[in-house]
């Protein structure tokens, strides 16, 4: 898989190998994870049958601040802020009206805010923190892994630690020793000590 | 007896219906007709000898003849679910690959036929695959799994299976026991569209040809004890006593099987009137046919009865 360091199916049927491996390159690319993701290592036992998945997060993304896309300028009245783009104008529009309330906050069009505070500093605006992208994207890996993994596989174990992650899934009870030791196998894969 | 083939017309919508006097006064049938912006595509049965005439015909209109091996036939595309693992891609590729060829195909997601265990094949699935002329069966890409579950997914299903899955066509014949009536390899659980023609839609090429075979297997079995009635014909007359075309919104309001008609009509309403419908010297709809309630919605199922049960050849 391109941009990815490592990336491993493995699998006693090769045919099933190979076509997994192209399953998780598509599904990853289509939720624009296979830059987040470094090392991957899939494992498919279909006998048991048991889905497992490891591996590490290459970079996470940054913190999201206001000047990132907009910029304010001081006012008599306030602090204008024009907007450049408008992808996380939701979440700072949430952030600013819990702040200083709606009555305060006018929107004359897409691209202007204005925040009707007197003496204000711009600077101190253009560096509030909006989102953390790094929150969800957890949660976006393990929703990618549940599309990834067969349909069916109810039971499911998931883990998330400093930088990596797992996922176990099977139809049948796992249990839990056997899970831990393959868990620890296969983290070893990607050079992960647990 | 005219030996009728069955073709598609693609063209324009300008001057189409010389088409369709021609096809009718040849004594052809049209069993589907689509407009789509200014393109008419006509699926029709047509006398053998007369192709040409209707390529001859049609060639000053712009429009193109060939032969579709599977117009007047309603194909099952069997799923292991709806969710996101199965759909789109393979699943719609399919049923949009066996629609060029000319079936009508419906698409059924099973309620639980995913997984490896835990797969199975409740009453109603079963009944309504059973009502079409052949049933292909998506599976995915794991030879075990397919073993596994394939004599689940099976039970109680008396017509034709196509089995599909990612292992090749070999591997699928070696471990289904007993073997299905026709097996294709390569076509698995995938995450994007089939775009490639090598490895990709070649395997929907072979599909094609492979339900071919098995509907033509099945149209010679038919042809050994004749039907009372060419389903087409029947689909021709119910249309001109009831306008049923005319005043339903569905896409294929009658739908033409190999044996056997779908009529998107109520059956408690209508199964009455569609028996005593005359199709001609006095036979009516109801002496050569059995009118069920399919187990489709609420509509209309009628079997055409062969010519050894009924001594009536219309």
């Amino acid at each position: 898989m391109k941009g990815m360091e490592y990336f491993e199916v493995e699998c006693v049927e090769p045919v099933g190998a190979e076509t997994y491996a192209q399953i998780a390159d598509d599904i990853l690319s289509d939720l624009n994870l296979n830059q987040s993701i470094g090392r991957l290592h899939i494992y498919i036992d279909p006998e048991t049958p048991l889905f497992l998945a490891v591996g590490v997060i290459k970079k996470m993304p940054g913190l999201v601040h206001i000047r990132d896309f907009a910029s304010a300028l001081g006012t008599e009245d306030g602090v204008v802020l024009d907007i450049g783009a408008e992808t996380y104008l939701s979440p700072m529009l949430t952030i600013l009206w819990d702040t200083y309330g709606r009555d305060l906050i006018i929107q004359p069009d897409r691209f202007t805010v204005k925040i009707m505070v007197p003496g204000l500093d711009p600077r101190e605006i253009e560096n509030l923190m909006v989102v953390d992208p790094s929150e969800g994207m957890f949660h976006d890996i393990i929703y990618a892994l549940q599309w990834i993994a067969p349909e069916g596989f109810k039971v499911r174990r998931e883990t998330i630690g400093e930088g990596h992650f797992s996922y176990v899934a099977s139809e049948n009870t796992l249990d839990e020793e056997e899970t831990d030791m393959l868990l620890k196998e296969k983290f070893a894969c990607v050079g992960v000590t647990v | 007896m005219t030996v009728l083939v069955p073709i598609t017309y693609k063209g324009g919508v300008y001057r189409h219906d010389i088409i369709i006097d021609l096809i009718d006064d040849l004594g052809g049938y049209i069993v589907q007709k689509h407009m789509i912006a200014q393109e008419v595509v006509l699926q029709s049965l047509v006398p053998k000898d007369d192709i040409e005439l209707i390529r001859k015909i049609s060639r000053p209109l712009a429009g193109v003849v060939y032969e579709a091996p599977l117009v007047g036939t309603e194909i099952a595309v069997v799923s292991p679910s709806l969710e996101i693992h199965h759909l789109p891609h393979t699943s719609c590729d399919v049923a949009e690959y066996l629609r060029s060829a000319g079936a009508k195909t419906n698409m059924i997601g099973l309620a639980r036929g995913f997984g490896k265990r835990i797969a199975n094949l409740n009453i109603e699935e079963r009944d309504i695959i059973n009502e079409h002329d052949c049933a292909v069966y998506m599976l995915g890409n794991f030879e075990s799994c397919i073993e596994y579950k394939m004599p689940a997914l099976r039970k109680g299903i008396t017509v034709p299976i196509i089995l599909t899955g990612r292992p090749p066509t070999e591997a699928l014949q070696r471990i289904i026991d007993p073997p299905v009536d026709g097996s294709v390899g390569g076509i698995g659980r995938i995450g994007h569209r089939t775009k490639q023609q090598e490895g990709e839609i070649e395997h929907l090429d072979r599909l094609v040809e492979e339900v071919a075979r098995v509907i033509s297997q099945k149209r010679e079995e038919v042809a050994k004890d004749p039907l009372s009635v060419n389903p087409a014909r029947l689909m021709a007359v119910l249309d001109d006593a009831m306008e049923i075309t005319k005043g339903s919104t569905h896409p294929t309001p009658i739908v033409v099987q190999i044996r056997a008609l779908r009529v998107k009509l109520p059956y408690d309403t209508y199964a009455d009137a569609i028996a005593a419908i005359e199709i001609e010297n006095g036979v009516k709809i109801g002496d050569i046919t059995q009118i069920f309630p399919s187990r489709m919605r609420d509509y209309i199922l009628i079997r055409i009865r062969p010519f050894s049960e009924t001594k009536i050849l219309v």
